[in-house]
């Protein structure tokens, strides 16, 4: 019985423990944690930047190439299958995906980052390191991180709506493992699914957190100590468990609805209080700057100057989507169940990118332009602490109180909805795929997220969270790429017209 | 299937062991043999005196061969494939791991080219079946015949060849890639194993034995896997045109022929790109 329980709790056991040692660890020796994570990040990067620049790249090629190909009209789900939700309900649905903790960190922190920090062949603070930076902003958020969930989301929409296999990332695996997918090497791959999302989600509360209490600090003045970071994880977290554990799904659903509903309030806000044209001057050349050098800037490393810039950023984001990938891949899939290969691969390549064009183009831009034409000091302020950058932003904006305080309930929002969400994944990814996740898997996992966010913060801070999600998203990096194989010979065995 | 067998030789053969081929080649139904020289433009031994070649023929006689002796110019491998099929030779036998020229060892293997180019099937004769010592031919209840077998269409062109070996153990294989899903997979096993056993019952009352066996992987190494796990001494198998993906890892046929130490007997197939 006891064996039974073990081999069938096998994923469940395995990543519970690596997460639990890594906690462990992190407490009882943070600094010997700190030296053996920046020893293996400094290896990833040393050896093989170049690998997830040119990976990203082959997985934007072949998504783009499987919707272009005769097997586009392959549907995700039996061929009289009809779609599961409506086309804008779906594309909403993605929306919320899309945008996330992310986007509010970054809106502003990143190009003002990057227009300060730019590369060392670019002028510090030039209207050429502000044209590098917005058009950094778009690529780090644009096409390739949903390039990236469309191969987690298509394999799994695939391998379990049209062959009737569980959603699990192990199951993409059966045209090369077969009957092995129910054995070691089938559970390694969950695992490495598990392992990616922990970190990655973690990463992502990580910045959450800092971020919200940022813009306490700023708005009411309090203490910057990391044990008020921890307080604001704590807090976060037991809203999210006893959403997930109450399963209060609705609630849940009208909050995340209600809270794209007010980032895009925020959106309009900058964007009709600041400088309108000056921000789609932005939007339309940064556009058309972006996908005129696509290819360029997706197997850039800068090898002769600025390789560092490109460690740091490129590499990190690219390592960053892939270890969220598994999470919103399995939400993707779950939502698309009955589109064509083409129109789910089109729309997912497309409709969130622009959206998030637009809020990059708003508040960057917005922010650029305070920064260039009007004197603010904005740049100094995110390069000396980027989770401040939003709310140093909106003090130039009327109603800026209103405006930090909606920001802060969006973040809270997004740290609760996102959580939940990555606790209800990493339940059913360690319960063969079940939607009905128990209780104590879902208590263990949502303590885990907070547990690896806090000691990351602890540890190392924003540095520890970057290095955690490089070092984690590695190896389903190779996995991804086994997915487009074996995606591929699934593929053809299909008859298409 | 070997009635008329054309046999590639070089300067150097020896006259005993060419007697030895001589009766394998009558176990498996020769009676007539074309020894076939090709000198090369530019050879060291071009123009040489042949009648080592005349010694070789008489040496054959004695198995109860008809024998005769041929030469021709240009390419080697170019050359033997043309004079195959040009005269209506049933097929050609090679004897791996030889050297005609020293300039094959310089330029590549000739049995490479040889491979690609004839139209007509082509026996590679490797380390089994062992040529015997004594001067009895081999008996064909020893021979263990592996049958490889894309299962499709074309690969029915194959059975006649395979039906000349009659009184041996045949083992049929295919060699197949796995389904996407389980489902999918149990489907297409039972599928498979439905036409293996067609194709068994086919064979059945031309052999002492039919096995049948389907394996998931790459072609070439589960058919060397099986070759050696069975100790086959002969691997009949189509050869079609090499996908051009195949090209830098060299096509099935190609491994199989290089790799294995069973012998090879190669049936060109309609899509090949010599095919007739």
């Amino acid at each position: 019985m006891l064996r039974e329980y073990l081999r069938r709790e096998a994923v469940f056991l395995l990543s519970a423990g690596i997460v639990l040692f890594f906690i462990g660890f992190g407490v009882a020796r943070p600094d010997l944690l700190d030296a053996a994570s920046s020893a293996v990040h400094s290896a990833i990067l040393d050896h093989c930047s170049w690998l997830y620049l040119i990976s990203v790249f082959f997985f934007l090629a072949f998504a783009l190439g499987l919707a272009l190909s005769r097997y586009g009209t392959i549907k995700l789900g039996y061929d009289a299958e009809k779609p599961q939700y409506g086309f804008f309900g779906w594309v909403a649905m993605l929306f919320a995906a899309g945008m996330g903790i992310g986007l509010l960190f970054w809106g502003v922190s990143e190009p003002l980052v990057h227009f300060l920090q730019p590369p060392p062949f670019i002028n510090t603070a030039s209207p050429d390191a502000a044209a590098f930076a917005m058009r950094y902003s778009f690529f780090h958020w644009g096409i390739h991180p949903w390039a990236i969930y469309t191969i987690v989301s298509l394999s799994i929409a695939y391998f379990s709506f049209r062959r009737g296999m569980p959603a699990l990332i192990s199951s993409c695996f059966y045209p090369v493992l077969g009957e092995r997918i129910y054995g070691p090497a089938g559970k390694m791959v969950d695992v490495l699914a598990v392992f990616a999302t922990v970190f990655g989600t973690a990463t992502s509360l990580g910045f959450g957190a800092l971020q919200i209490h940022s813009g306490l600090t700023h708005l009411y003045g309090l203490s910057s100590a990391i044990s008020v970071t921890i307080g604001i994880v704590v807090v976060a977290t037991a809203l999210f468990m006893a959403s997930a554990i109450l399963g209060v799904e609705k609630g849940v659903q009208v909050l995340s609805k209600l809270n794209i509903v007010l980032a895009t309030a925020l959106l309009l806000t900058v964007l009709g209080l600041g400088s309108t044209p000056y921000v789609f001057n932005v939007f339309t050349s940064t556009f058309g700057g972006y996908v005129n050098n696509i290819i360029d800037l997706s197997l850039q490393s800068y090898p002769f100057a600025g390789f560092d810039w490109s460690r740091e950023w490129t590499v990190f984001y690219w390592a960053w989507w892939i270890s969220w990938s598994p999470f919103v891949g399995l939400f993707v899939a779950r939502i698309s169940r009955g589109r064509t290969i083409r129109e789910f691969v089109l729309t997912v390549l497309t409709v969130p990118t622009l959206f998030t064009f637009v809020w990059f183009a708003v508040f960057g831009g917005s922010a650029l332009h305070l920064e260039l034409e009007e004197g603010a000091d904005l740049a100094a302020v995110a390069g000396a602490d980027v989770s401040l950058a939003l709310f140093a932003f909106l003090e130039h904006y009327p109603f800026a109180g209103l405006l930090s305080a909606v920001a802060i309930f969006v973040l809270i929002v997004f740290f609760i909805t996102s959580a939940d969400s990555a606790t209800v994944v990493l339940g059913s990814l360690t319960s063969g795929g079940s939607l009905i996740v128990p209780t104590y898997k879902k208590v263990i996992w949502g303590l885990s997220l907070s547990a690896v966010a806090i000691t990351l913060l602890v540890t190392g801070g924003l540095a520890s969270l970057q290095v955690m999600a490089i070092t984690a998203a590695f190896p389903f990096m190779l996995v991804m790429i086994v997915l487009c194989y074996t995606l591929a010979i699934g593929l053809s065995e299909e008859k298409v017209q | 299937m070997f009635e008329k067998t054309l046999v590639p030789v070089a300067y150097g053969e020896r006259p005993e062991e060419l007697m030895k081929i001589g009766r394998v080649l009558r176990s498996l139904g020769a009676s007539a043999i074309c020894l076939y020289h090709v000198n090369e433009p530019g050879s060291f031994f071009r123009g040489a005196d042949l009648s080592w070649l005349t010694l070789l023929s008489e040496a054959l006689e004695e198995t109860g061969l008809t024998v005769e002796a041929k030469t021709g110019n240009g390419h080697i491998a170019s050359a033997i494939a043309e004079a195959a099929l040009l005269e209506g030779f049933d097929g050609i036998y090679m004897k791996a791991k030889r050297r005609w020229h020293i300039e094959t060892m310089l330029l590549g293997s000739v049995s490479r080219d040889l491979l690609r180019l004839a139209d007509v099937p082509v026996f590679v004769h490797k380390v089994r079946p062992r040529l015997p010592g004594d001067g009895a031919e081999p008996d064909r209840r020893d021979l263990k015949i592996l049958y490889a077998t894309d299962l499709d269409e074309t690969s029915n062109r194959l059975l006649p060849y395979v039906m000349e070996f009659a009184g041996a153990w045949c083992h049929l294989l295919h060699v197949r890639g796995r389904m996407a899903d389980p489902l999918a997979e149990r489907v297409r096993r039972e599928a498979v194993d439905g036409k293996l056993h067609a194709v068994a019952e086919e064979l059945r009352p031309y052999f002492e034995r039919v096995t049948l066996e389907q394996r998931i992987g790459d072609p070439a190494g589960q058919v060397l896997y099986v070759s050696d796990q069975i100790e086959a001494d002969v691997v009949v198998l189509g050869r079609k045109s090499p996908a051009f993906l195949s090209a830098p890892m060299g096509d099935t046929a190609e491994r199989i022929v290089t790799g294995s130490s069973a012998s090879i007997f190669l049936v060109p197939q309609p899509g090949s790109r010599n095919a007739s």
